[in-house]
C-alpha cells in the first residue's frame, strides 16, 4: 500500500538521545565546578577543581602542602560544595517529579506542585514562622511543619479525587481537587499572614515562598540524596509504565496495567520526594514544569526512559546556575532562587518553544 | 465452532444509568464478529468491560474459557489486543515508540525491533516510524494503533470503531487486512455496508440488549434494521460482488 523503507528519523532521534546523555552529564560536572567558583569571594575554577580532586582522590595531601589557602578550601569544600550538591539534588528531584506528575495527570502543564503540595507546605511553613511552638528549634520546626503541610495536602487531594471519581483515580479529578486544595491552603497562609503582628516574620514567610538553598550543609545532605537517587532509579525503571499511562487510562488498562494502583503509588512517591525537598528549600517554582519540556525538545522524544534521567541531569545543572546567579548578581545580597528560575528559565523555554515549533506535547 | 471469547449476560451501570442489560456475545475463533447499533446503545461499553475499563456488576467474560476476572491484567494483555475509539496521547511519542510499547517486555532487543518493524511494514507505516504521533492525521494515527495491536503478538484483537477518521481506501485496506489475518476479531462498526461485507457474525444491539445475532444476512433484515436503527434497509447477497447493505431512502 505504501513505499517501504527504514525510518531515518528514528535513527536520528536515537543518536540525539545517545549523545545527549554524556553531553548533559559533562555539562553537570562542569557546572558543579564552575558554579562553586562563583560567589562573593572569587576563587578560580581551576583552583576549585584542584581542591575537589585533592579532597576526593588524594585525601587532602596538596592542601597540607599549602597548595591553596585554607580559607579557600573551607569556602569550597564546607560551604559551597554542599550547597551546590543540594542544588543538584533539588533540581533533579523537582524535574523528575515534574515529568512524573505530567504523566500522572496527562497534562503537559502540570508541575510537582499541581496537586496541592506547594500550598500545603507554604501553610505549614507560615504556621511555624508566624506562630512557632516555644519548645522546638526554629529552623527544624519550619521544615517539619512544611513537610506535614505538604503531605496533608497531598493526602487530602488523593482522597477527594478518589471520592469524586467513585473509587477511580481519574486525572481530571486529581487536577480539580489539587486546584481546590491549593486554594484552601493558600487562603490558610494568607489568613496566618493577616493575623501576624511582626513585619519580620511576614517577610520570612514571603522569603520562604521564593525558595533558597542557603540552609544546605554536609550534615543534612544524606536524606535528600537518598530520596532523589531512589526516586531517579524507581521512576526510570518504571519509565515504560509511565509511557503507557501517558497513552491514557483506557489504553494503559488494555495493555495490562493496574492504572489505579500504579497512579496511587507514583502519586505518593512524588509527594514524599517533593515534600522532603521543598520543606527544606522553600518553594522553587518553574523547574519542575519546564525542565521536562526542555528535555523533550532537546531529545526529540517523550519516552520517559530517556526523559527522566535527562531531566534529572538538566534540572540539577539548571538549578545550580540559577543559585549561582542568585548569590552573586547583587553582591552580598542574595536573591531568592525562585525569582531566577522563572526569570531566566521562562525566556529560554519560550525561545526553544518558538524555535522548535513546540506545542507543549513533544 | 470453537469460541475464543464469550460475554455472558453482562450488566453495566454507569452514573446510575443501566447501559448494558444482560448483553451476551459469542466470539468464534478465527472469525470476524461485529457489533453494530445506534449511538449510546452500549457497543463500546461492552468491549471496554473486557479490560475492566468499564466494570460490570453481573455476568462473566471468558477468554479461551477462562474468566478474565481470574486471569490478571498482564495475562489478558498477552492474549487480547485493543484498538480504542480515541487512542492517542497528549504527549508526542514517535510512531516507533508507540508500537514498541506493545511488544512483550521479556523479548530481547533484536526481537523487539523485528516485531515493531514487521507490524509497521504490514500496514505500510514504516516510513512514518520516526514521526511524532501528534503530527499524524487521525487516520494515520488509527493505523498506528492497529500496528501496535499487531506487535502485541496476540491472536484476538478487539477494535472499537476502527474505521473512524479513515478514508475509504484505508477503511477497505484495514478491514480486508483483518479479515485475511486469520486472527479472532471483535469489532464495533457503524457502517452497515462494511459490517455486512466483512463480518462473519453480526450482533445488532439496542438499549444494552442484543436484538439479533447471526450472519449479516440473518441479522440485517428489514425488520431488525427498522427495529434497531429506525430506517428501512437490508443486506443483500450479490453473486459477483458479495454481500452489501441496501438502504431504502425515503
Amino acid at each position: 500500500m505504501f513505499p517501504v523503507k527504514a525510518g531515518a528519523k528514528t535513527r536520528r532521534r536515537s543518536l540525539r538521545q545517545a549523545l545527549l546523555f554524556p553531553a548533559l552529564a559533562f555539562f553537570l560536572l562542569f557546572s558543579i565546578v564552575y558554579t562553586i567558583s562563583i560567589g562573593s569571594s572569587d576563587i578560580p575554577a581551576m583552583e576549585v577543581f584542584g581542591i575537589l580532586k585533592d579532597q576526593l582522590f588524594q585525601g587532602g595531601r596538596e592542601l597540607a602542602q599549602g597548595a591553596w589557602p585554607v580559607s579557600h578550601y573551607q569556602i569550597v569544600w564546607n560551604i559551597r560544595l554542599p550547597r551546590v550538591l543540594f542544588g543538584v539534588l533539588c533540581g533533579a528531584g523537582l524535574s523528575l517529579c515534574g515529568a512524573v506528575m505530567q504523566a500522572l495527570v496527562l497534562n503537559p502543564i502540570a508541575d510537582p506542585y499541581v496537586l496541592g503540595i506547594s500550598s500545603g507546605a507554604s501553610a505549614g511553613a507560615a504556621w511555624a514562622l508566624l506562630m512557632p511552638l516555644p519548645f522546638f528549634n526554629g529552623q527544624y520546626q519550619t521544615t517539619l511543619a512544611a513537610m506535614c503541610g505538604a503531605l496533608l495536602s497531598s493526602f487530602t487531594v488523593y482522597f477527594m479525587a478518589r471520592a469524586a471519581g467513585g473509587g477511580r483515580l481519574r486525572p481530571v479529578s486529581l487536577l480539580l481537587s489539587g486546584t481546590a486544595v491549593n486554594a484552601v491552603m493558600s487562603a490558610v497562609t494568607s489568613f496566618l499572614i493577616f493575623l501576624a503582628k511582626s513585619p519580620e516574620s511576614i517577610a520570612a514567610v514571603y522569603n520562604w515562598q521564593m525558595g533558597s538553598l542557603a540552609s544546605a550543609q554536609w550534615a543534612t545532605l544524606a536524606f535528600p540524596c537518598a530520596a532523589v537517587c531512589s526516586g531517579l532509579v524507581i521512576f526510570t525503571v518504571l519509565g515504560s509504565r509511565l509511557n503507557l499511562l501517558m497513552m491514557g487510562d483506557e489504553d494503559a488498562a488494555a495493555m495490562g496495567m493496574s492504572v489505579k494502583a500504579f497512579r496511587t503509588m507514583m502519586f505518593f512517591l512524588c509527594s514524599v520526594l517533593v515534600a522532603s525537598l521543598i520543606s527544606v528549600t522553600g518553594l522553587i517554582g518553574f523547574v519542575g514544569l519546564v525542565v521536562p519540556h526542555i528535555v523533550r525538545i532537546l531529545s526529540g522524544t517523550s519516552n520517559n526512559r530517556a526523559v527522566l534521567p535527562l531531566s534529572a541531569l538538566f534540572g540539577g545543572a539548571y538549578l545550580i546556575w540559577a543559585d549561582a546567579i542568585a548569590r552573586s548578581a547583587f553582591g552580598s545580597a542574595e536573591l531568592p532562587i525562585g525569582i531566577i528560575t522563572a526569570f531566566v528559565g521562562a525566556p529560554f523555554f519560550l525561545y526553544l518553544m518558538i524555535r522548535k515549533k513546540y506545542g507543549g506535547t513533544g | 465452532m470453537k469460541l475464543k471469547a464469550e460475554y455472558q449476560n453482562i450488566h453495566v451501570t454507569l452514573g446510575g444509568t443501566e447501559i448494558l442489560k444482560g448483553l451476551s456475545v459469542q466470539v468464534p475463533e478465527g472469525m470476524v464478529t461485529g457489533i453494530a447499533g445506534p449511538n449510546g446503545c452500549g457497543k463500546s461499553t461492552l468491549v471496554k468491560t473486557t479490560f475492566g475499563i468499564c466494570p460490570y456488576r453481573q455476568g462473566e467474560i471468558l477468554v479461551d474459557g477462562v474468566p478474565v476476572r481470574r486471569m490478571g491484567r498482564k495475562k489478558l494483555a498477552r492474549e487480547v489486543g485493543y484498538v480504542g475509539q480515541d487512542s492517542g496521547s497528549v504527549f508526542d511519542f514517535s510512531v516507533y515508540e508507540v508500537v514498541e510499547m506493545a511488544v512483550p517486555p521479556q523479548w530481547d532487543r533484536q526481537k523487539r525491533k523485528e516485531a515493531v518493524e514487521s507490524a509497521l511494514r504490514e500496514l505500510g507505516l514504516l516510513p512514518l516510524a520516526g514521526r511524532g504521533i501528534q503530527t499524524l492525521s487521525g487516520g494515520e494515527r488509527k493505523m498506528v494503533f492497529l500496528a501496535r495491536a499487531l506487535a502485541q503478538d496476540v491472536d484476538f484483537i478487539i477494535l472499537d470503531e476502527p474505521t473512524n477518521h479513515l478514508d475509504i481506501r484505508r477503511q477497505l485496506f484495514l478491514l480486508d487486512y483483518l479479515k485475511r489475518s486469520g486472527k479472532t476479531i471483535l469489532i464495533v462498526l457503524h457502517d452497515l455496508r462494511l459490517a455486512s461485507h466483512y463480518c462473519d457474525f453480526l450482533y445488532l444491539v439496542k438499549e444494552g440488549k442484543a436484538v439479533c445475532r447471526g450472519t449479516p444476512m440473518e441479522a440485517l433484515t428489514e425488520e431488525h434494521v427498522m427495529e434497531v436503527f429506525g430506517v428501512a434497509g437490508r443486506a443483500v447477497e450479490r453473486p459477483e460482488e458479495g454481500r452489501d447493505f441496501l438502504l431504502h431512502m425515503p
